[in-house]
């Protein structure tokens, strides 16, 4: 009854709001830590179109459940930047604008990122689009690896060799540390910069229906054991073991000789820290092969928004040869494969390996990401940390392996 | 009762419903915002925990089965056993300091007030505010606390205090006691300063030392107030939730996941609204549960010579 009440009082001021102008504003919620691509966009837009889109920032933690409670108090934004890990479960909760006869109407339909659009899709209806395109890779400061006597421009191939490289660049003094993670219970950032490791080796985390938990491998000990031989010697900075995602970013203070982020990341990298000189490259799997996360936004619309035309306007804008461009300048992949070439030419070449990537990259499906996987409180990211950084592995393998198991079952 | 009895008893019984009446009317306010911002919200949990509810979609009738899960959810019981030892190891602390502080600032002396405003500073601070400051002073790089030590040379390498569980709980509970004894010291400085001091003279004189003054005629007459200080103590501590989300997310590795905040994962990350209102409904009960013991064990109620 309360969320009627709320709904219908949000209504109605949202009715006078509209009433008032010609010109519409579009709210928009996207999620920090994507960089700053889609913000570029919404402002090259702005100043060229009457419509206007309102930008409003969240959390990345915290934004599926700011737009959840939103939704239930009928205060919802007008569009979202979601991560397309949770399309199906708020498609499927029937909360969002169904735009199928719309997205098919668009020429280029067939073409756009064909991970998204099947993550965007529920029941052969599509609830969500692609906004924006981002796989994790490995990258190294060119900088710090000449200083400590490396080949600048060869990549590391394997963590025996990055662990090494780590040693060398620590040896260079007290604030030079040889590698860099987010280990303080970030479940997001170590799906998309430490599960590749044992994606690379060949095993998952999750059985491929997502209903058996698979975390006790050799190639997770494999990788767990890399991590906790380069904290135990000291290669890596002691602010990594709380650091929830706030310093996700290290890499740009350029101290940190070698770190896997994300394509977003390489963009921030070239527009905003230019003094950075560094490479990337795929990242290695625990024992051999390589392997990325295919992540990034789709475009969502909330059910009912009364100013679903101006959206559209606004997506039609994303999708344009020039907003591509501003979107792909800023580290964000394009999303329209016809145009792909035109949108990356004269750009960073290091963006190509972001493309790369795509080819070997996972995405994990599950509707239980949040409690299984992102949530800080969640069972992967306390075994990140408990493994990597605590006393008992065993402990937590086991632990995590068990509780995974426990929230897949009570959610079937 | 006899029929005579009943009659001679009239008047004086009508005489006191009109003026029950009047004194309803009265109190009519407050019963009336009582009703509509706790009762009727107390209510509603109660009803939304008999369901399956979830945040989006729809609502399902369950019965009691939120309430039995619960006493299977291992994740719960941590978050019990947790909430319980914090309270206990917090409520100590800020009685330890709090005490001899309402003792110190009690005597007449020179910049008394002084004190007293100082002690008192950080409790006009919101506690999340408090907890971002205390973020930034145990960051290991940027913060105060590790670089002062390694600048003293204590250690050799700045520690980062909220990484392992002893050292972060040490770092909440310091916050928490700089937070909060000053408002506990105010409560006891209301109770010490409401002790007439002939009786402590006449104690005094009777021979009675400095401690057995203090064991036998300060402590026994604060009883209510300290009453008063525990209750807010213990029942603030039971709902700790800022300075475990704020300053440590639960962690290092989820060991500080106090109930409130695996109510708040309930509800909000786990989308269970209705399992989320049972576990209040519960901690509720068990609130009142502990309340009740508190004021009996100090006797509150009674009325002491």
């Amino acid at each position: 009854m309360i969320k009627r009440l709320l709904a219908a009082t949000s209504i109605a001021t949202l009715c006078l709001v509209s009433g008032a102008s010609a010109a519409e504003r579009i709210e928009m919620w996207v999620r920090t830590g994507v960089g700053d691509a889609f913000k570029k966009t919404v402002e090259a837009y702005n100043s060229k179109h009457e419509n206007q889109v309102a930008m409003t920032e969240v959390p990345f933690s915290e934004l599926v459940q700011k737009y959840a409670t939103a939704i239930a108090g009928g205060q919802a934004p007008d569009a979202l930047s979601m991560d397309l890990i949770y399309n199906p479960a708020f498609a499927a909760a029937g909360q969002l604008e169904d735009l199928t006869d719309w997205a098919k109407s668009l020429p280029y339909f067939n073409s756009l990122s064909p991970s998204h659009v099947k993550l965007g899709t529920y029941q052969d209806r599509i609830y969500g689009l692609p906004l924006s395109v981002e796989t994790s890779v490995f990258a190294w400061n060119k900088d710090l690896y000449k200083k400590a006597g490396l080949d600048p421009e060869k990549a590391p191939a394997s963590w025996d060799e990055i662990t090494a490289n780590a040693e060398k660049i620590r040896a260079l003094g007290d604030d030079t540390y040889g590698f860099y993670f987010s280990g303080g219970g970030c479940g997001g950032c170590m799906i998309f910069t430490f599960t590749p490791l044992v994606w690379g080796s060949g095993t998952d985390i999750l059985s491929a229906d997502s209903k058996t938990a698979t975390l006790d491998t050799p190639e997770m000990r494999k990788a767990v054991d890399i991590y906790r031989n380069m904290v135990k010697k000291d290669l890596v900075p002691a602010g990594a073991a709380s650091d929830n995602g706030t310093n996700f970013l290290s890499f740009t203070n350029g101290k940190i000789g070698q770190q896997s982020l994300g394509a977003f990341a390489i963009g921030s990298l070239v527009t905003e820290h230019p003094d950075i000189n560094f490479g990337v490259t795929l990242i290695p799997g625990a024992t051999g092969g390589t392997s990325s996360f295919a992540g990034g936004d789709n475009f969502v619309i909330t059910k009912g928004t009364p100013r679903i035309a101006a959206v559209k306007e606004f997506l039609e804008y994303i999708y344009s040869e020039d907003g591509q461009k501003i979107m792909a300048k800023y580290g964000s992949l394009p999303t329209r494969g016809d145009i792909a070439d035109k949108v990356l030419a004269g750009l960073d070449p290091r963006l190509q390996v972001g493309i790369q990537a795509i080819s070997v990259a996972k995405t994990p499906y599950t509707l239980q990401f949040n409690d299984l996987i992102n949530s800080a409180n969640g069972p992967w990211a306390t075994f990140t940390n408990a493994a990597i950084f605590g006393e008992d592995v065993d402990g937590a393998f086991s632990d995590a392996q068990s509780e995974m198991q426990s929230i897949i079952d009570s959610g079937q | 009762m006899t029929g005579t009895g009943s009659k001679a008893l009239l008047p004086r019984r009508k005489r006191r419903r009109r003026s029950g009446w009047r004194g309803f009317l009265y109190i009519a306010p407050a019963m009336a915002l009582v009703i509509l911002f706790f009762v009727m919200p107390v209510i509603f949990t109660g009803w939304m925990s008999l369901h399956n509810w979830p945040l989006m979609g729809g609502t399902r009738w369950i019965g009691f089965n939120n309430y039995v899960r619960m006493f299977h959810d291992a994740r719960f019981m941590s978050a019990l056993r947790f909430t319980a030892y914090y309270t206990v190891i917090v409520t100590i602390a800020i009685f330890a300091v709090a005490f001899p502080l309402a003792i110190f600032v009690e005597k007449q002396r020179r910049f008394v007030s002084a004190y007293r405003t100082i002690i008192f500073l950080p409790v006009v601070i919101g506690l999340a505010t408090a907890s971002l400051l205390w973020v930034w002073l145990a960051n290991v790089d940027s913060g105060f606390i590790g670089p002062a030590l390694k600048a003293l040379g204590w250690v050799d390498k700045s520690p980062n205090l909220l990484a392992t569980f002893d050292s972060a709980f040490l770092t909440i509970i310091i916050m928490v006691v700089w937070k909060i004894a000053g408002f506990t010291m105010i409560i006891l400085l209301t109770g010490l300063q409401a002790i007439p001091a002939d009786l402590t003279e006449a104690a005094r004189i009777d021979g009675a030392g400095r401690w057995q003054r203090f064991r036998h005629v300060t402590l026994p007459l604060m009883r209510k107030t300290i009453a008063l200080a525990l209750i807010i103590s213990v029942t603030g501590s039971i709902l700790a939730f800022d300075q475990f989300y704020i300053m440590t997310s639960g962690g290092p590795q989820n060991r500080m996941i106090s109930v409130v905040y695996y109510i708040f994962n309930q509800s909000f990350v786990s989308f269970n609204l209705g399992y989320g209102a049972a576990l209040s409904i519960a901690l509720l009960a068990i609130l009142v549960a502990i309340s009740i013991v508190q004021l009996w064990l100090l006797r509150v109620g009674e009325e002491r010579p």
